[in-house]
C-alpha cells in the first residue's frame, strides 16, 4: 500500500538530509545572513550554500554580484568561520574554491544564548567579551580587552574606570574553561586536493575528503594558551560631540602601538562546541531537577562538573566517578551525609530516565552520567510534548504507547490506550498523516492483500526528531519573516520616532526649555504612541519565541548528533 | 406430565420401574453434584443393567435428569425443577436449541453456530429462538467485538467480559468518560500519596518508597470512593493505571511479594507512583507555528504566509 511505501521513502529522505542541507535550513540561513551582514552577504552566502564549493569567478558570475563585493562578502563570512576555502579540485594551479557552512550560519540564531551564558558565568565583562567576539568573528586578545574595557568604562558613572588587567583576567578564565579558543592558523600551503583520489561521479557534498578538510582549532597544541600580553591602562570613556575627533586619534594611536602588545597574529574565536557542552549539561541538570528534586540535580551537576575536563566531548557517558569522590566534591553548603548521598545515587540509577548509571562497585560504587541516554530520553520527552500540545493528551497517550511497545496493531492501540475505536482510529490516522507515526505492513502472503496483512503502527524516534528539527527551522524562519514584516509595516512610524528622539537629545544637550521639549514630544500622537508600544511588544514576543524554539533546536540537534556518533 | 403417566401405568413391571425411578431421583437429590452409574449399582444391587438403562433413559427423556460427562465417566444429575418447569410445553426441537444455548454458557452462541449444531433449517431455528426469547428463557446480547453480531445465552446468565467488553462498556458503547474519570481519580490518589511522601521530610529512599501504592491500594480507594456502579476488579484498575503510564504521569515497578500478601498476583506486586514531568512544554509548541494546522501549506508570499498569519496576529495581540 502506498502508506508503507511513503514511509520508506520518507526515511530515505531523512538519510539524505543528514548530508546536505534542507530548503528550510537554506531559507533560515538566508534570513540570518541578511539580518547580521546585509543583503549582499546574504546573496553570496545563500548562493554558496546552494551550489556547494565554487571559485571566486563563478560565484561572482552566477550570483550576479560585482567581484569586489563578492570578495568583501567572502571576507566577512570567512571572518566568522561561516566559509572555508581550499585548493581547487581540478589539480594544482586551479582556482581556490569557497564553501559556506550551513551549520555555522545557523549558530547565529544562538548568539543571545551564548552571550547570556557568558554573563551568568563571568558577569558583565564576560558578556561583553563574548559579544564582541561574536560580532566580529575573530579578534586579537589585546583589541578585545581594549574594546571591552572602553565599553565598560563608558557605561559606568563619571570618575570610575575599568583596568585592562580586570578584563584580561576574565578573558583568561574564559580561555581556561575553553569557552574561547585560538583560531587555527591559516596554512599558506593548502594541501592540494589532487593528492586525495577523487571518486568519479560523486556529488559536491562528498568531495570533501578528510585530508583537505579545514583543520580544527583543537588540533593545535597552543589552542588554549593565553599569550603574554603587555597591556597596562584602563578603559577610555567615549564622549559625544567634540570628543569624537579626539577619540579617533586615540584609536589611531592604539593601532600604531599595537606592536607593543606582543600578540599579533594570535586571533581568538568563540568555542561553540564548549558552549554546547555547557548547554547540554544544563539541560540534563534542569531535567533532573524537575523529575526528581533539587538535591539530585545538585549531585548530577557535581558529577558533570568533575568530569568536564576528563570526558571527551563526543563520549556517550562521563568518566566513572566513585561515590567517595562525588561526596568530597559536593558544594560545601550542601550538607548531606554520606548514606543519604548513596540513597540519592541509588534513586538516580533506579529512575527510568537513566540519567545516571552505575558502572562498578569499587570506591563505594562507580557512577557515570549517561549523556547519550539522557539526550535520547529528553528528545523523546520533547517529541511527546509536541504531540501532546498539538494533538491533545489522548493522542499523546497513543504516541507514548507506541514509543513504549514499538509495534502495535490498531486494535491493540485501542485496548491499551482505552480509547474508543472510532476516536483512536482518527487520532492514529492524523498522527500518520503528520508523519509522527509510521505504518509497517507485514503481509502473510506474497500478494500483499490487505485482508491478509498485518498493519503495525510504530514510531521512529530518530526520523521524527529530524522532521521536527526541520519544523523548528521553518518556525524560526517564519518568526523572523513576521518580525521583518511588522517592522516594515511601521517603518514610517519608527523613522519618525527615531527622528524625534534625535531632536530631543540634541535639544536636551543644548539646554532647551521644558516647554520646547514637551512640544517636540507631542509630535508623536497618542494613537501613534500606542502603535509603537504594541509594535515593541510584538517584536519582543517574536524575539523571545525565536530563542525558545532554538532551545528545542539545540536539544533535537544534540540528540541527532549524539545518535550519529553512537551508531558510527 | 410425569404424574399423569404414573397414574396410567398399572403394569407390575412398570410399577417396579416407577419405584426405581423415584429411588434414583432421591439418590440424585442426595448428591446434588451428580451420581455415577456405580453409585446406582451400589444402592440397588438387584437391578439389572438393562433395566437400569431403561429407567435412566426414561428419566432423561422426561427431562428429569441431566447427563454429564467428566473425567471418571458419565454422571447423572438432577435437573433443577425451575428449568424443567420452564421447558414445560416445549417440543424436542426447542429443548435441543435450549440445550445448545445452555452449553454455550456465558460466552453466548451465534445463530449460525446454533444452526450447525442442531441441523435445523434457518427459518425453524429463528422461529424457535423467537419463541424462547418471548418466554424469557434466553436473551440476545450484542457483542462489543462486532456490533452486528448477536449472540444468544440463557436469560439469567451474566454475559462474559469478552462479549460485553467488561466494565468499560454499557450496552455496546465504550464508556470513555467513565474511563477518564477513573484515570483522573487514580492519578489524584497517587499524586496525593507522592505529595505526602515528599512533605514527610524523611530520607530520600523512604520518601520514594512511601510514594508507591500497590494496585490493590488503588483498587480499594476507588471502590470506597463509590464512583463506579459496576464492580471493578483489580485487573480493571491495573488497566486504568497503565493508561496513566502511557500518559507519562505514573511509573510502575514490579516487586517480589510473599505468597498470600494482599494484592500480590503470582508472587508479584505492582507498585505505582505519580511522577513529575521531565520537561516543560518545549519551545517549539509555545509558538503558533508549533501548533499550526496548516503549517505545511505556509510559505512566504503564498496564500498562507507568516506575514498574513491570523494565528500569529492573535498570538501577538494576546
Amino acid at each position: 500500500m502506498h502508506r508503507g511505501r511513503s514511509s520508506a521513502h520518507w526515511k530515505q529522505r531523512a538519510e539524505v538530509r543528514q548530508v546536505t542541507m534542507t530548503a528550510q535550513e537554506a531559507r533560515l540561513c538566508g534570513l540570518l545572513l541578511r539580518e547580521h551582514f546585509g543583503e549582499v552577504v546574504e546573496r553570496v552566502g545563500t548562493h554558496l550554500l546552494r551550489s556547494g564549493a565554487q571559485n571566486l569567478r563563478t560565484v561572482a558570475n552566477e550570483s550576479g554580484t560585482p567581484l569586489d563585493l563578492v570578495k568583501k562578502s567572502l571576507c566577512v563570512l570567512m571572518k566568522h568561520g561561516a566559509c572555508s576555502f581550499r585548493a581547487g579540485r581540478k589539480g594544482p594551479g586551479s582556482p581556490v574554491e569557497y564553501r559556506a557552512s550551513c551549520e555555522r550560519i545557523l549558530l547565529i540564531l544562538r548568539y543571545p544564548r551564548y552571550i547570556y551564558t557568558a554573563k551568568t558565568l563571568y558577569g558583565d565583562t564576560g558578556e561583553l567579551v563574548v559579544e564582541e567576539l561574536l560580532q566580529r568573528g575573530h579578534m586579537t586578545m589585546s583589541s578585545i580587552v581594549k574594546t571591552v574595557a572602553d565599553r565598560l568604562t563608558h557605561n559606568m558613572e563619571e570618575g570610575r574606570r575599568v583596568e585592562y588587567s580586570e578584563v584580561v583576567s576574565t578573558f583568561s578564565k574564559l580561555v581556561e574553561t575553553h569557552f574561547l579558543q585560538r583560531c587555527p592558523p591559516v596554512s599558506e600551503a593548502v594541501p592540494a586536493a589532487s593528492t586525495a583520489p577523487m571518486i568519479p561521479g560523486s556529488g559536491p557534498a562528498s568531495s570533501g575528503p578528510a585530508a583537505s578538510a579545514p583543520p580544527t582549532a583543537e588540533s593545535f597544541p597552543d589552542c588554549y594558551t593565553v599569550p603574554h600580553v603587555s597591556l597596562v591602562g584602563w578603559g577610555k570613556r567615549r564622549r559625544s560631540g567634540e570628543d569624537a575627533a579626539e577619540e579617533q586619534g586615540v584609536s589611531k594611536k592604539a593601532k600604531t602601538d599595537e606592536q607593543t602588545h606582543g600578540d599579533e597574529g594570535v586571533y581568538w574565536q568563540v568555542n561553540f562546541e564548549r558552549f554546547h557542552l555547557h548547554f547540554r549539561d544544563q539541560t540534563i541538570i534542569s531535567a533532573v531537577a524537575s523529575k526528581l528534586d533539587q538535591t539530585s540535580s545538585e549531585i548530577v551537576r557535581t558529577m558533570l562538573r568533575m568530569s568536564e575536563v576528563t570526558t571527551p566531548p563526543s563520549a556517550s557517558c562521563t568518566q566513572a566517578l566513585s561515590a567517595n569522590e562525588i561526596f568530597r566534591s559536593l558544594p560545601a553548603n550542601y550538607s548531606i551525609s554520606r548514606p543519604i548521598l548513596d540513597q540519592y545515587l541509588t534513586l538516580l540509577v533506579d529512575d527510568p530516565m537513566e540519567f545516571v548509571g552505575k558502572s562498578g562497585d569499587s570506591g563505594g560504587g562507580m557512577y557515570v552520567v549517561n549523556l547519550h541516554r539522557a539526550l535520547t530520553n529528553l528528545a523523546r520527552a520533547t517529541l511527546e510534548s509536541v504531540v501532546q500540545e498539538r494533538f491533545g493528551s489522548r493522542s499523546a497517550r497513543i504516541f507514548r504507547l507506541l514509543l513504549r511497545k514499538h509495534h502495535l496493531e490498531q486494535k491493540q492501540v485501542e485496548d491499551f490506550a482505552m480509547i474508543p475505536a472510532k476516536e483512536a482510529k482518527d487520532m492514529l490516522y492524523t498522527l500518520l498523516s503528520e508523519n509522527l507515526v509510521h505504518l509497517q505492513e507485514i503481509p502473510k502472503t506474497p500478494d500483499h492483500a490487505p485482508s491478509r496483512t498485518f498493519y503495525l503502527y510504530t514510531v521512529n524516534q530518530l526520523a521524527t526528531a529530524r522532521m521536527l528539527l526541520q519544523h523548528c527551522y521553518k518556525t524560526v524562519a517564519n518568526l523572523i519573516d513576521r518580525r521583518l514584516f511588522e517592522t516594515k509595516e511601521s517603518k514610517r512610524l519608527l523613522e519618525k520616532s527615531q527622528r524625534i528622539e534625535a531632536i530631543m537629545a540634541s535639544l536636551q544637550a543644548s539646554g532647551a526649555e521644558p516647554e520646547q521639549l514637551t512640544e517636540v514630544e507631542e509630535m508623536i500622537t497618542a494613537p501613534e504612541k500606542q502603535q509603537l508600544e504594541s509594535l515593541r511588544h510584538h517584536i519582543n514576543k517574536l524575539d523571545s519565541a525565536e530563542n525558545q524554539v532554538d532551545e528545542t533546536v539545540f536539544l533535537l540537534k544534540a540528540y541527532v548528533n549524539s545518535t550519529a556518533k553512537a551508531t558510527q | 406430565m410425569a404424574d399423569v403417566k404414573v397414574k396410567k401405568e398399572s403394569d407390575p413391571a412398570d410399577v417396579a420401574a416407577i419405584e426405581t425411578r423415584s429411588k434414583i431421583k432421591e439418590l440424585c437429590q442426595q448428591f446434588p453434584h451428580g451420581i455415577t452409574d456405580q453409585v446406582i449399582q451400589n444402592d440397588m444391587p438387584h437391578l439389572e443393567a438393562q433395566q437400569r438403562a431403561m429407567v435412566l433413559n426414561k428419566l432423561l427423556s422426561l427431562g428429569h435428569l441431566d447427563l454429564l460427562k467428566n473425567s471418571s465417566g458419565l454422571l447423572y444429575r438432577m435437573k433443577d425443577a425451575q428449568s424443567a418447569s420452564k421447558m414445560k410445553g416445549s417440543d424436542n426441537q426447542e429443548k435441543l436449541v435450549y440445550q445448545i444455548i445452555e452449553d454455550a454458557g456465558n460466552k453466548g452462541i451465534w445463530t449460525r453456530d446454533i444452526r450447525f449444531k442442531c441441523n435445523l433449517p434457518l427459518t425453524e431455528v429463528n422461529k424457535i429462538l423467537k419463541n424462547l426469547e418471548s418466554k424469557k428463557l434466553i436473551k440476545a446480547v450484542k457483542s462489543v467485538a462486532a456490533s452486528k453480531k448477536k449472540v444468544y445465552m440463557l436469560y439469567n446468565v451474566q454475559p462474559d467480559r469478552s462479549v460485553t467488553g467488561g466494565a468499560w462498556y454499557s450496552d455496546q458503547d465504550f464508556e470513555s468518560e467513565f474511563v477518564e474519570v477513573l484515570n483522573q481519580q487514580c492519578f489524584k490518589f497517587l499524586q496525593s500519596k507522592a505529595e505526602v511522601a515528599r512533605d514527610s521530610k524523611q530520607s530520600p529512599m523512604i520518601q520514594r518508597n512511601s510514594s508507591f501504592a500497590t494496585s490493590h491500594e488503588v483498587w480499594k480507594y476507588i471502590c470506597e470512593l463509590g464512583i463506579s456502579k459496576v464492580d471493578l476488579s483489580m485487573e480493571d484498575i491495573e488497566t486504568i493505571l497503565s493508561t496513566l503510564i502511557y500518559d507519562g504521569k505514573v511509573e510502575m515497578t514490579i516487586i517480589a511479594a510473599k505468597e498470600g500478601t494482599v494484592g500480590s498476583v503470582d508472587g508479584q506486586m505492582k507498585l505505582y507512583r505519580g511522577v513529575n514531568p521531565v520537561i516543560q512544554p518545549t519551545g517549539l509548541v509555545k509558538t503558533p507555528c508549533g501548533l499550526c494546522p496548516v503549517f505545511d501549506e505556509c510559505h512566504e508570499g503564498g496564500e498562507i504566509s507568516p506575514s498574513r498569519c491570523i494565528y500569529m496576529t492573535e498570538w501577538l495581540n494576546f
